[in-house]
């Protein structure tokens, strides 16, 4: 049985002139007149019959997937999505917020947000971005009128001084405004809903990302998948990064990581590039203050491994030091928290998810001795050192 | 809003449950007219005053142009329609355009002009509604077709949603009688509608952005690195499969959404890469764009009726103008020459070899002859700066100095195979349609491709990327 869904006589309308079976004219055929209703041939198929198999099969196949996800991968339902829409949700609450942070993954990484929150009573919100340089983020907030709060800048000393593009944060600001649709937010609701129960939609488990992995560098020269960054963080409200555990468990998944850094191997930055960065720096931090916001940097930890590199490439008194000089903003560095040093670092450039709690606990309360729009609360709880790394915090860990 | 987004699968739901509810007709073409604004607000709430004024302006036209007598009066409508829609598409879609031509030949003789930035949005889809409201009053005008009947039967022509952000372009004679008596889909037309829905998800969200988008970003994206020859070729191969998958996967999800609903919407591809020769590459891609261009600017330029320069010239004008539709850069321009060239190239051989019958091997050899010329000019479409083609063009000619090898091996195995799979499936049906060929094969056989492609688009999850056409 062939329909058509052609108000008219299908066996009239179907194929116009002597057509082969199984051709229809289209307005290609039809040059300078008014072109008919469309008619569209619904193969005679039992096509309720298939789709309501199709679906029953589809359903079992994603039972199979989600548990493959859960069991054999290690994802968990929960885990959301960072997205370009849930960066730009974010940064519009952050224009009124009373503290933001940004910067690149590692204060991402690094920072336990309830700990924060714990210890001073503002829960500060989260605009840094992965594989960026922190400085058009800190430029975005100073170029954002309604800013007036503390915004904490975290850099890794190689990405922020030496890096030449603005990378995936420039990106994320460039794009700020197009990530605020409707259609964009609705989809962002719907989508957490979805990943609050389901373990498999993950961005860094899709099919075509999985089939890509599988070239561990077949070809000589080209940059494979192998050499990509794959999953490494476990996201939850707020863009509350936190690595993921199989990084500190599984050794292949560690070792790529590992190798996806390159050790942060490259020329040294230049001097002048340096100087420059340091300028707009100071630069976005005058125009900050000048409404009555302030700005502070953090210098989150990287493994010796990374460090060594880090330091040829820009030492830290070419960079960090110049920078504090520079732009006259109070800063913590690892180097001079002594209650966080000897941190786990199992990919060698970010914190495991307890040591993120106790690097925030150190630099936080360093924070609190700097700088009077951050106090600790009365009950604050006691500080933590390396040691609680291993041992799961007294508090946070029971209520997360 | 757009397909391949978990917005879109809760609004066609409900669009779905209210066109089958307990309501008149006409209330179900106020919930579509009201869904299909909703749909476009979703991308931009504002520009939904375009869709008004061109929907009022070209309403009002028509009506004129019905009611008047003199000659003189109805052309007068038919101006003011053309100049208010190419006027609205002009300023968002070329005003920068032209600005940045204008400060360079300004320059050019001494002259420095430095004009404000021109921060203007592009409403999504405008080039499309545009041409869909033109085709109207120019359909009163050539006396082609009536007005439509009632306001509110051509206001949901203009805005129905399948159809509105980027095609098929759709005629108001394809679609306003469409309105005039209830419609609603069998059990079988629905299923249908969401299996060319599964279809052209798939198309898009699993190959075109899953599998072939990142071979040619690797590529054309890649600043400062040279491309050989096969890094070339595979990133314009796979950009070839890609705006195919891309474009015919929303022509197709939008064909199965209109099916879902009860409403028949035109074909826009026939199988392209199976075309042999450039006139039956232009009638099997984007057809709803390529007849509308032969309607209302080759034939009003005249068309082959006036010798055969003017015919060149107005396929030439054709092209270029096509190419800039597409996009306001000189690339685009130069992409829709390189066509307006090969299909006077095309029409001049037919003319000295008349009676040349190809076999079936020369056949296929010219098929493939013309997927690889069609390709050189993908380059031009793809590339957003010459120097950009150039270097691509150099790559796939084989003269790059110290290529850097750009793709990795086993995204260029899956990229190559997938655009073998397109040409050769191209090829296979270039006689035929999707849906003959559906009739023939064992529903066993039609069950698992359904059900493998809609796992598929599952599991790809996609990242919500806009549809490269929603941006002409």
């Amino acid at each position: 049985m062939r329909l058509s869904i052609s108000p008219s006589d299908p066996a009239a309308t179907r194929h116009e002139g002597a057509l082969a079976k199984g051709l229809r004219l289209t307005a290609s055929d039809r040059p300078g007149v008014a072109q008919p209703v469309p008619v569209r041939d619904i193969p005679a198929r039992p096509w309720v019959r298939m789709g309501a198999i199709a679906f029953c099969i589809v359903t079992l196949l994603l039972c199979a997937w989600e548990w493959n996800a859960r069991t054999n991968i290690g994802l968990r339902a929960g885990d959301l999505d960072d997205s370009p829409q849930s960066w730009a949700e974010q940064r519009r609450i952050a224009s009124t917020a009373p503290i933001a942070i940004v910067g690149d993954s590692r204060i991402l990484f690094d920072t336990d947000l309830d700990r924060f929150e714990q210890l001073t009573g503002i829960r500060p919100v989260q605009v840094s971005h992965v594989g960026t340089n922190a400085r058009p983020l800190l430029e975005h907030f100073a170029n954002d009128p309604k800013f007036k709060g503390l915004l904490i800048v975290g850099l890794a000393d190689t990405m922020y001084f030496g890096m030449p593009v603005i990378g995936l944060g420039g990106e994320a600001v460039h794009n700020f405004h197009k990530n605020g649709k409707p259609s964009q937010l609705t989809g962002l609701w719907i989508d957490r809903f979805l990943q609050r129960h389901i373990a498999f939609l993950d961005s860094e488990y899709r099919l075509s990302t999985q089939v890509k992995q599988v070239d561990t560098g077949w070809r000589h020269g080209a940059d494979s998948p192998y050499e990509d960054v794959w999953k490494l963080a476990e996201v939850s409200d707020g863009r509350q990064y936190f690595m993921w555990d199989r990084i500190e468990t599984d050794p292949y998944l560690r070792g790529h990581a590992r190798h996806a850094w390159d050790g942060f191997k490259g020329p040294p930055v230049p001097p002048r590039l340096s100087e420059w960065v340091i300028a707009r720096s100071a630069e976005a931090v005058r125009r900050i203050r000048a409404r009555g916001g302030d700005v502070v940097f953090v210098r989150p930890p990287s493994s010796s491994q990374l460090r060594v590199n880090e330091e040829q490439r820009i030492p830290r008194v070419r960079g960090w030091d110049r920078l504090l000089k520079g732009t006259s903003a109070v800063g913590v560095h690892i180097d001079d928290l002594a209650q966080a040093q000897h941190l786990i670092l199992p990919e060698w450039s970010h914190l495991t998810r307890r040591c993120a709690t106790v690097f925030t606990d150190a630099y936080v309360r360093r924070l609190a001795e700097q700088t009077s729009r951050i106090k600790l609360r009365p009950d604050a709880p006691p500080p933590l050192n390396s040691k609680d790394c291993v041992a799961p915090p007294s508090r946070q860990v029971a209520a997360r | 809003m757009i397909f391949n987004s978990l917005t879109f699968i809760v609004f066609f739901v409900i669009v779905l449950a209210l066109h089958n509810g307990p309501f008149s007709w006409r209330q179900k073409k106020i919930n579509l007219l009201v869904a299909s604004y909703l749909f476009y607000a979703a991308w931009n709430p504002p520009f939904v005053i375009l869709l008004w004024v061109s929907t009022v302006v070209d309403w009002w036209a028509a009506q004129w142009m019905v009611r008047s007598k003199r000659e003189r009066t109805r052309k007068a409508w038919m101006l003011i329609s053309v100049v208010v829609n190419l006027g609205m598409l002009g300023y968002f879609k070329y005003g920068d355009f032209l600005m940045q031509n204008f400060v360079t030949v300004m320059g050019s003789i001494g002259v420095i002009y430095q004009p404000p930035p021109w921060d203007i949005v592009l409403p999504v889809g405008i080039s499309f509604y545009t041409f869909a409201t033109l085709s109207y009053t120019l359909d009163v005008y050539l006396r082609r077709s009536k007005p439509a009947g009632s306001f509110l039967n051509y206001a949901l022509f203009v805005t129905f949603f399948p159809h509105l952000v980027a095609g098929p372009i759709m005629r108001p004679t394809e679609l306003v009688p469409q309105f005039d008596e209830p419609r609603r889909a069998t059990a079988h037309q629905l299923f249908f509608g969401l299996a060319l829905l599964t279809l052209g998800l798939f198309q898009k969200v699993v190959i075109a952005d899953g599998f072939l988008a990142p071979v040619v970003e690797a590529v054309y994206d890649a600043q400062g690195k040279v491309p050989g020859m096969l890094d070339s070729w595979t990133a314009t191969l796979a950009f070839a499969g890609q705006i195919f998958c891309d474009f015919a996967g929303y022509s197709t999800s939008a064909i199965g959404v209109a099916l879902c609903l009860g409403f028949a919407m035109p074909d826009n591809f026939r199988f392209p890469y199976g075309a042999v020769g450039f006139s039956d590459f232009w009638r099997r891609w984007h057809i709803t764009l390529s007849s509308w261009l032969r309607d209302y600017l080759y034939i009003p330029l005249g068309g082959n009726r006036h010798g055969t320069a003017r015919t060149y010239a107005a396929l030439m004008g054709t092209m270029l103008l096509g190419g800039l539709w597409h996009g306001a850069n000189w690339t685009f321009v130069v992409w829709g020459g390189l066509h307006g060239l090969y299909l006077s190239a095309e029409r001049w051989l037919r003319s000295r070899f008349a009676g040349f019958k190809p076999g079936a091997i020369t056949l296929f050899s010219l098929a493939i002859l013309t997927f690889v010329l069609i390709n050189v000019t993908w380059v031009f479409f793809r590339a957003k700066t010459f120097g950009e083609a150039g270097t691509i063009l150099t790559g796939m000619a084989g003269l790059a100095a110290k290529p850097d090898p750009l793709i990795a091996a086993g995204p260029m195995i899956i990229a190559l195979t997938i655009v073998a799979a397109i040409f050769g499936t191209h090829w296979a049906m270039r006689e035929t349609t999707l849906e003959a060929v559906i009739e023939r094969t064992p529903s066993v056989v039609l069950g698992s491709i359904w059900t493998l492609m809609l796992f598929a688009v599952v599991i790809e999850q996609g990242q919500g990327s806009a549809f490269i056409y929603f941006a002409f």
